[in-house]
């Protein structure tokens, strides 16, 4: 990777890039509220299975926008677009992804002369398109010449360092105990890149009814020290 | 028996093609007893509710091929006794290596329909291949159906993929639900998601044919061990409800339906809005089948109560 993609990978990547991710717990805060989370081991299985929600799903649908930008096909950013709303079936999810997506298009737009990063910013705007974070991860990130595969990496590094993050405010962990977890989970990237980059778009899948309902406690709840 | 006004047409049973799923393209050897779609394991059955000209829900339209049984609709639900209530039922017993079944259910305008299993649908131990079964739902304007089968009982070894169609007018309502056994709990030393594999797709659609969601799991538990935190954790039973409804109906049973984890009781339950206003998602987990059968059922009358303005009555005390 050349100096200008090496920088660029740091700035999208990087907790404090202006899309919303420190807003976010992943359903955390309500784990922890319920005792499920409560020190490093557990904190380290949630976090792994937030990271492998992800990575199956969100993962494979920025991978395939990646490619699609690649082979300047506007049509099927659209199509991944609106294909990785219908599979998401938590509601808070689907909200926080559009919100973190138009963010990033619109940051995106400055960043990048991209006619398609443009129109898509475009048909958000005008509620043609849901305007997804992976979806926009991708564009940029090829905009940016960024690989796939560094594009993972970054994805998955963005899940689980906003998890980790959020545990230093709702869990007794220290930072050494979120930086232990996070280079651990960081060693099993490689093996869920491969999985999700053979993957089509019809094989996301999700099994995690256990983070799907503490979602569900948290979207009914009264607790709110993160946005939902 | 069969009432003479039934229309009993005979159609070839459609071919059960998972070709294109790659989780089993592990599991696709020939079993050395009956081939795939041999006489007897490959199940076909299609359910036709409509009103007739009195206004009474009935099953017009029925066809079947063994091993899978429908006899006639009943009217047993001492809270409804206009509800048509039917018991799928296979004469196989267990869903066997290489078996491929396929469900046809449609609920015409206007009429209502109930739909369950006989008994818990056992997936027995598997060598060779796999079970299929591809279902096709659909509801017409202002239809209702409610779908609850037993449990499914996955065993030692069994790989099972099932990819379900709903496809439902916005003024209809389906509830579908599907409860999933860890195994055969209380079997010898107990047998807990030691299954090769489930794999479960349900996408629901509207009739002119706009994709409204699509949820799928995989479920390998030598892969991704299904205790994990975030997955089952310490639960056993799984129960998952789709319940597709128009906007107004889903706000009301959103409102009514809690989120809740039950430490005493080890249940929990959450409930959420699936995409493109299509209705809700219920998912229920427990320790024994019996309470999560229990908050399925009740959620299920929160969602006859908001549409018919009628409760589900108790289950019967042998179910």
């Amino acid at each position: 990777m050349e100096i200008p993609q090496i920088m660029h990978l740091l700035q999208f990547t990087d907790s404090t890039f202006p899309v919303g991710t420190f807003s976010f717990s992943n359903g955390l805060e309500t784990a922890s509220f319920e005792g499920i989370v409560k020190d490093a081991s557990t904190l380290e299985e949630f976090t792994r299975s937030q990271a492998r929600q992800a990575a199956f799903s969100d993962g494979v649908a920025a991978i395939h926008t990646h490619r699609a930008m690649l082979r300047h096909d506007y049509e099927a950013v659209k199509h991944i677009d609106s294909y990785l709303m219908i599979f998401k079936m938590n509601a808070e999810a689907r909200l926080m992804l559009q919100r973190m997506g138009k963010k990033l298009a619109e940051l995106a737009v400055r960043l990048f002369d991209s006619e398609i990063i443009s129109e898509w910013l475009r048909d958000i705007k005008e509620g043609k398109t849901p305007g997804s974070y992976p979806v926009a991860q991708g564009l940029v990130f090829a905009a940016a010449g960024i690989s796939e595969r560094d594009l993972f990496c970054s994805h998955q590094y963005g899940v689980t360092n906003m998890v980790l993050s959020a545990a230093l405010r709702c869990v007794k962990v220290s930072h050494y105990d979120t930086q232990i977890i996070l280079s651990r989970l960081a060693g099993e990237t490689e093996s869920l890149y491969e999985e999700a980059a053979a993957m089509d778009l019809e094989e996301m899948n999700a099994f995690f009814p256990q983070l799907d309902i503490l979602a569900s406690l948290h979207e009914k709840g009264n607790m709110r020290m993160f946005m939902n | 028996m069969l009432t003479t006004d039934k229309k009993l047409e005979k159609t070839v049973a459609p071919e059960v093609d998972f070709s294109n799923a790659r989780e089993m393209r592990r599991y696709l050897e020939e079993p050395k007893a009956m081939y795939v779609n041999a006489p007897g394991k490959h199940g076909y059955l299609r359910l036709g509710f409509e009103l007739d000209a009195r206004g009474k829900s009935i099953l017009r339209d029925l066809d079947r091929r063994v091993p899978l049984i429908v006899q006639q609709e009943l009217y047993f639900d001492e809270a409804w006794p206009q509800l048509p209530c039917v018991y799928i039922l296979s004469s196989g017993g267990p869903n066997v290596d290489g078996d491929r079944y396929q469900q046809d259910i449609t609920v015409k305008k206007d009429a209502f329909a109930w739909v369950s299993t006989g008994v818990a649908t056992k997936l027995a131990v598997m060598r060779y291949n796999y079970s299929g079964l591809v279902q096709n739902i659909v509801a017409e304007e202002n239809a209702y159906l409610e779908f609850m089968p037993e449990p499914v009982i996955p065993c030692r070894h069994s790989r099972f993929i099932s990819d379900t169609r709903l496809c439902v007018d916005k003024t209809a309502t389906v509830f579908y639900s599907e409860i999933f056994m860890p195994g055969r709990k209380y079997h010898k030393e107990g047998e807990l998601f030691e299954y090769d594999i489930l794999s479960v797709c349900s996408h629901g659609e509207r009739p002119d044919g706009q994709q409204l969601f699509r949820e799928k799991f995989v479920i390998d538990p030598r892969l991704n061990p299904p205790r994990a935190l975030g997955v089952m954790g310490t639960f056993d039973v799984f129960a998952n409800v789709l319940v597709m409804t128009p906007p107004d109906k889903a706000d009301t049973i959103y409102e009514k339906t809690p989120a809740y984890l039950d430490r005493d009781n080890r249940l929990a339950a959450g409930i959420t809005r699936l995409p493109n206003d299509a209705g809700l998602l219920f998912k229920a987990l427990g320790m024994e089948p019996g309470p999560v059968k229990k908050l399925v059922r009740e959620f299920c009358s929160t969602v006859r109560q908001t549409v018919k303005g009628i409760p589900v009555p108790p289950e019967f005390p042998w179910r």
